[in-house]
């Protein structure tokens, strides 16, 4: 019914899809999986209709058809559930689920808002969600908000003549085990209606709901799977390109931590919004991995140490010296490093040189009387770039313009490079291809060998209990749980996971 | 499209090479050197504003009290050249450094956006001065003038000596920007903000400094400005404004900040200086100029603005 032949699309530097050939049956669900920066996102943005293709062929039921923005495929049933949520917070649910289309309530100039109502709730009810849509959206829970936003890309049905193909971008990455039943019980029954399109990093999750799996790799589609025909293991191999073993995490390497020397003590410490208090400790050599969803208060525990958040209450200790003025100057000067999620933005600074982004964080060690000396700085560079193979042309090269995988390099190197012995790694190798990730994983083994303390939100659970000696699992902001990551006795997935939700 | 990105960072610089040769050819006369020299010596008040404002908009600001800083300072020094002879252009640039200063404060810890907070500052001198004049306008007696500051004005051969002063405060500010930490934060907090912060950087601070340095420019400005006119008054640099802020842009600092820096403003205020001189030559009149200049302004940010940067425009 849908399909695409031999899709292409490239971006400066980067060839994302490479023919890639994808179909949607009538009916039908299909799961679509592959590493971060394998091309889902491209490809699911090319369906409907962000990206326009640079070659092949986009057709419904044999008819070629072009989507010059995301408002035309809808005119031909591609509806997108956006996974950071596409609804305005401050609107109520009506206005949301009929947004930009209100002319049909219009009478006069003047929108029917009981009509509007009625229509939403004829709408709310094919996703069984009862309640009123005259609320506003931001009093909904998460889950209520999902479901209004497949309420709204529902509402296509009644506009739309023919089949209608909905995009789920991660949409269980935020629910709760009971509300991902709900929702798939959902799409379940949907299918009468319309075909799904659905995007997850939850293996399990993608084999129990789809009829098909397009596997992805490097802007390919390495193989489609029928469902039942493949276990998680054997896709995982092939999103991987090869098995995904102990080598991979560089477990061999782990050696065990120095409990003698804690380099942050974290005593009972409350964050604002939250009740619970958090108490744990680094110790010098160790990999502290901070595992819960999105919201459980990983990133709450970073920003404190490194000083952008003051708590309400408790101690925070850096090298056994109480923090008693938090910013990240302070935490800075007492050797604390931060590698932010988002690489781009806090990062690197696009349109700065490589030796100016790493001598970003310890320029007074680089300059006298507040004048820069450059030679200094530059000698640095070059070091660090011939130290962690950086593909950069040379030291003034600019940062923006680097692969993400050397990006990260460059922020890395800043923080070693200053004598940083805490580190605060935060989805370091997000967005990296294989590749990269392998080198992030190979330095921080090598930060362990040096006696630095890492505290690490990691990608996925998978690499979380690779690389870390120590698992804090959080939930609600709350410690739930701490696992010993020594070789060969590591936790499992469904360890964690019991703890997580 | 992509052409154009690749001429985008050449196009002041041939814009003015374009202006220049189409001014000339219509009128020669344009060309002679001496001429050419005068047209530079009278943009230099001009040009030391931009200068100043050149720092509030690399960092992503504006500094819209620049023009108030400089009628402030015409009143200031016109009112204590007698009691303080050259000593008056210290109390000068301190009084515009202190209004930076207080800009910056206000931008950086109450989260007042900068054109919000410097349009307000730009206000409170703009009433300063015309309460410290009475409202009316001041004279500098001419010999303490030119005993204290004769060396800003007169020539030194065919050369105004306002293209010294130029020329000094464009190199420091050029070694501010190219060689110093400040000029390296600076350019960290234009081009990345939220990176520059979690590098550990004091962005307040550097942010405060770079309104600090726009103040303090824009009263150097002002007081060459008096000197010139041997004279102060509430308004008499109105009109500068819109000018400095087109020589900026123009000169390629986006409003966006982290690009361009203090060379490009001179190319900006020779832009500036042709476009003025050639509204002689074709006879518009003057009252016509800030029209001109609002024009040239739009023109010059919708043609190169980087709309990456933004998300929505309000």
């Amino acid at each position: 019914m849908y399909q695409l032949k031999a899709v292409d699309k490239k971006f400066p530097g980067v060839h994302a899809l490479k023919a890639v050939d994808f179909e949607v049956k009538r009916g039908e669900v299909v799961g679509l999986v592959g590493e971060n920066g394998a091309g889902k996102s491209t490809l699911m943005k090319v369906i409907y209709g962000a990206y326009q293709p640079d070659g092949g062929e986009i057709s419904i039921d044999g008819r070629a058809v072009h989507f010059a923005n995301p408002r035309q495929a809808m005119e031909q049933g591609i509806g997108m559930v956006f996974q950071e949520q596409s609804l305005i917070p401050n609107l109520t649910v009506m206005e949301n689920v009929f947004l930009g289309q209100e002319a049909q309530f219009v009478r006069f100039g003047v929108i029917n808002r009981r009509a509007m109502a009625a229509a939403t709730r004829r709408q709310l009810a094919k996703v069984k969600l009862d309640i009123d849509p005259g609320m506003v959206t931001a009093d909904l829970s998460f889950a209520q908000r999902q479901l209004v936003e497949l309420a709204k890309v529902l509402t296509l049905e009644e506009r739309v003549e023919g089949d209608l193909v909905i995009l789920l971008d991660e949409p269980t990455s935020v629910l709760n085990r009971e509300e991902v039943e709900l929702l798939f019980g959902l799409v379940r029954e949907l299918t009468s209606r319309a075909s799904f399109i659905f995007v997850s990093h939850r293996m399990d999750e993608v084999m129990e709901l789809s009829d098909r799996i397009y596997v992805m790799k490097d802007g390919q589609v390495v193989d489609v799977v029928t469902r039942g025909a493949s276990d998680v293991e054997a896709i995982q191999k092939k999103m991987v390109g090869r098995s995904v073993d102990k080598e991979y995490y560089r477990e061999p390497r782990q050696k065990p931590y120095d409990p003698s020397r804690v380099l942050v003590e974290m005593d009972r410490v409350r964050f604002p919004g939250r009740a619970a208090e958090v108490s744990l400790k680094l110790h010098a050599g160790e990999v502290l991995c901070l595992v819960g969803t999105e919201g459980s208060g990983r990133e709450a525990v970073l920003r404190t140490i490194f000083g952008m958040r003051t708590p309400l209450a408790g101690r925070v200790s850096i090298k056994g010296r109480e923090v008693t003025r938090f910013s990240p100057r302070n935490a800075v000067e007492q050797g604390v490093g931060y590698v932010p999620r988002e690489r781009k933005i806090e990062g690197i600074v696009a349109g700065m040189s490589v030796y100016e982004n790493m001598t970003l964080s310890q320029m007074r060690r680089y300059s006298g009387a507040g004048v820069l000396r450059t030679g200094e700085e530059k000698a640095l560079a070059r070091d660090w770039i011939k130290k962690l193979s950086i593909k950069a042309h040379s030291e003034f090269a600019d940062c923006g313009n680097l692969s993400g995988g050397n990006q990260q390099k460059v922020v890395l190197s800043k923080w070693r490079s200053g004598g940083s012995d805490i580190m605060l790694l935060d989805h370091p190798t997000r967005g990296l291809d294989i590749g990269a990730k392998e080198d992030v994983y190979d330095m921080i083994r090598d930060m362990s060998d040096d006696g630095v303390g890492v505290v690490l939100v990691a990608d996925t659970l998978e690499e979380a209990i690779g690389l870390s000696h120590t698992i804090l699992v959080l939930k609600d902001g709350v410690i739930q749980q701490k696992f010993d990551g020594a070789p060969g006795a590591k936790p499992t997935l469904f360890d964690l996971l019991h703890y997580m939700i | 499209m992509m052409d154009f990105q690749r001429i985008k960072p050449h196009l002041p610089w041939l814009t003015l090479v374009v202006l220049t040769a189409f001014v000339g050819i219509a009128n020669p006369t344009f060309l002679a050197p001496s001429n050419l020299l005068m047209l530079a010596g009278d943009i230099v008040p001009l040009f030391i504003m931009a200068l100043g404002l050149t720092f509030a908009i690399y960092i992503g600001g504006i500094d819209l009290s620049a023009q108030s800083m400089a009628n402030l300072v015409t009143v200031i020094a016109s009112i204590y050249l007698a009691s303080m002879g050259a000593f008056v252009a210290v109390l000068c640039v301190l009084a515009g450094f202190l209004f930076g200063t207080l800009s910056g404060v206000i931008t950086t810890k109450l989260k007042v956006p900068s054109f919000i907070s410097t349009l307000a500052i730009g206000g409170v001198a703009f009433s300063l001065a015309q309460w410290l004049s009475g409202q009316k306008a001041l004279f500098m007696d001419a010999s303490q003038r030119d005993a204290s500051f004769g060396w800003m004005i007169g020539r030194t051969g065919i050369i105004p000596n306002e293209l010294f002063l130029a020329a000094a405060l464009l190199l420091l500010c050029l070694f501010i920007e190219r060689r110093t930490v400040l000029g390296r934060a600076l350019k960290a907090v234009g081009a990345g903000e939220l990176a520059a912060a979690a590098s550990g950087l004091n962005v307040a601070r550097y942010k405060i400094l770079a309104f600090a340095l726009s103040g303090a420019l824009a009263a150097i400005a002002g007081l060459l400005f008096s000197v010139k006119l041997s004279g102060g008054a509430p308004t008499i640099a109105n009109g500068f404004l819109l000018p400095a802020i087109v020589a900026v842009l123009v000169g390629g600092t986006p409003l966006t900040g982290g690009v361009g820096g203090v060379l490009n403003t001179v190319i900006g205020t020779l832009i500036v200086a042709v476009i003025r001189a050639s509204m002689l030559y074709f006879e518009i009149d003057a009252t016509r100029q800030q029209m001109v200049f609002g024009l040239v302004l739009i023109a010059a940010i919708a043609l190169t603005i980087d709309r990456s940067k933004l998300r929505v425009v309000k």
